[in-house]
């Protein structure tokens, strides 16, 4: 078994009375491409906000490369190679759509510019380069986002639905994308609604339920295991 | 492209080389009334730097004029020091005390800021009225008889030009980016691995410097100072209506508001002193209400002008 990019060990958050994650351990090894799923409020975002830093977790470790990055800023976790979109787009809307690339860099601007274009033709949206990213149609924002993430380069992407909203073509070039990246060697955790999206392109599907991980395997053992199916559907 | 930006620059020679000669040929109330325009042009950039850019807005920017104005007079006044150093003493004053609270207000987020530099404003004023040994207390501190009007609108001019300057070197940069990031989506930004805390902390203290360097010439050359004097809110609401009425987050916005606004002020609302304020009132309503990006903001949205302007 490969070391381990990112380990998450008995992590805990909760929200008042709300246990929104309640001891979940996943181990994400390199160059693969891992699904979190669950039904809503099942605590997908929230582990994310754990590990990326956005929340303070109540208990349990996270491990990024055999380091303890719980308890590190949010800053300081995207420093260190930990990238990730948001479920609800955040891109900055009165920058352009090239300044939302270059912002995130520290390097010499030249080769920023030179990776950013490179990027943006890419998801095919270098003509739309200078126009305000707010103006951007949803599913281009989704685009700008996900490229924005690969400024910096990080070993591990974390894609929050990263198919919710976005075109059949469009979702195609950005699955295609995902798989890209890790054949470069690169870890991918995406939460994410559309089964389709997740069987066809996952390794290893996590599935939480109230805050628990109450399955663990590749997705065709997943569809059939009895919790899951109960999680979505009832008794 | 090149044609428009040196016609630009041409302007802009030409409008220093006649501000310059200026004082030569002006009366004594149109170089007093520049010099006012070039502090207000100096003070509503300055806010447009934190409040322009961050998004954090600020209520008690006076706060940092005061504190300079206080810092320049008493080593005027106490120490004997000229008041061209006591001037950048003034500056580094706002500075020191922009780090001090800075640290825990940038914190805060929306009104809780606004808020707290509104509080801090409140607590700046109580202290001067207490510490009547240095400051005077209430009866204020008188400045050594000085007719520097001239020197001091040449000082005053250069704080201008560098707040304005400042302004254009940060906003066409990528630190100016970082800056816009953290108004456009401080969690986003931070999740993208920008430090917000200590680029708002840049920020703050870049604005504080512009303040703080004015109010030391403005006691200078008004002559006496006391707290209500150097700390009203007034002032703090004159810059934040300049600086979004020509256009927040703008590098020229700030330099158009203050002249628009101080222009009008002196030529027209002196002769209806009473209606004065609530044309000020009717005035921020109307750019809130019908141009929240300023005339400045406007023009770049509709004409897609770069942001140099």
């Amino acid at each position: 078994m490969a070391a381990p990019v990112l380990e998450v060990d008995a992590l805990s958050k909760h929200f008042g009375g709300v246990a929104a994650v309640a001891g979940v351990s996943l181990r994400l090894e390199p160059g693969r491409i891992y699904g979190l799923i669950g039904p809503n409020g099942s605590g997908k975002t929230t582990l994310f906000n754990c590990i990326t830093g956005l929340e303070r977790r109540d208990a349990g470790r996270v491990l990024f490369n055999g380091r303890r990055i719980d308890g590190l800023k949010p800053f300081e976790v995207a420093r260190l190679g930990i990238g990730r979109t948001f479920q609800i787009i955040r891109v900055f809307p009165e920058l352009s759509a090239l300044e939302n690339l270059l912002v995130v860099t520290d390097g010499p601007l030249a080769a920023a510019r030179a990776r950013a274009l490179e990027l943006l033709r890419f998801v095919k949206l270098e003509g739309l380069k200078d126009e305000y990213a707010g103006n951007l149609s949803y599913g281009q924002q989704k685009l700008v986002e996900f490229v924005r993430v690969l400024m910096r380069d990080p070993t591990l992407v974390l894609l929050d639905e990263p198919a919710a909203g976005v075109n059949r073509t469009l979702l195609n070039d950005l699955l295609d994308a995902v798989r890209r990246l890790r054949d470069e060697g690169k870890t991918i955790l995406l939460v994410e609604h559309d089964m389709k999206v997740v069987m066809g392109l996952c390794e290893t599907v996590f599935v939480l339920d109230h805050g628990e991980k109450i399955a663990e395997g590749p997705p065709g053992l997943i569809q059939a295991d009895e919790r899951v199916i109960e999680a979505y559907f009832g008794r | 492209m090149t044609l428009a930006p040196r016609a630009f620059l041409t302007g802009l020679a030409v409008l220093a080389a006649a501000l310059a000669l200026y004082p030569i040929v002006g009366t004594g109330y149109g170089v007093r009334a520049m010099l006012q325009l070039f502090m207000w042009i100096a003070l509503a950039g300055s806010w447009n730097l934190i409040s322009g850019l961050t998004g954090y807005v600020s209520f008690g920017h006076v706060a940092f004029f005061g504190a300079g104005a206080y810092a320049g007079a008493i080593l005027i006044a106490k120490a004997g020091w000229p008041w061209l150093p006591a001037a950048l003493a003034g500056g580094a004053a706002a500075c020191v005390l922009a780090l001090v609270i800075g640290y825990p207000c940038l914190r805060l987020k929306g009104p809780y800021f606004a808020i707290a530099m509104l509080g801090l404003n409140e607590v700046l004023r109580a202290l001067t009225s207490y510490f009547e040994g240095l400051t005077g207390g209430g009866s204020g501190l008188s400045l050594p008889t000085l007719h520097a009007t001239v020197p001091i609108y040449y000082a005053m001019a250069l704080a201008a030009a560098g707040v304005t300057l400042l302004t254009y070197l940060i906003i066409t940069s990528r630190f100016g980016l970082r800056l816009m990031t953290i108004r456009e989506d401080e969690v986003a930004a931070e999740a993208m691995g920008i430090d917000t805390a200590r680029h708002k902390l840049y920020a703050f203290l870049l604005s504080a410097a512009g303040p703080g360097v004015v109010g030391a010439l403005a006691a200078r050359d008004q002559g006496y100072i006391e707290p209500i004097s150097v700390f009203p809110l007034a002032t703090t609401i004159t810059m934040i209506v300049m600086a979004l009425f020509g256009g927040k987050g703008t590098v020229w916005g700030p330099v158009l508001g203050a002249i628009v606004l101080f222009v009008s002020q002196e030529i027209v609302w002196a002769r209806f002193p009473y209606v004065h304020q609530l044309l000020f009132g009717a005035i921020i309503a109307a750019v809130v209400l019908l141009m929240p990006r300023g005339v400045l903001g406007l023009l770049q949205t509709k004409y897609r002008l770069p942001r140099t302007l």
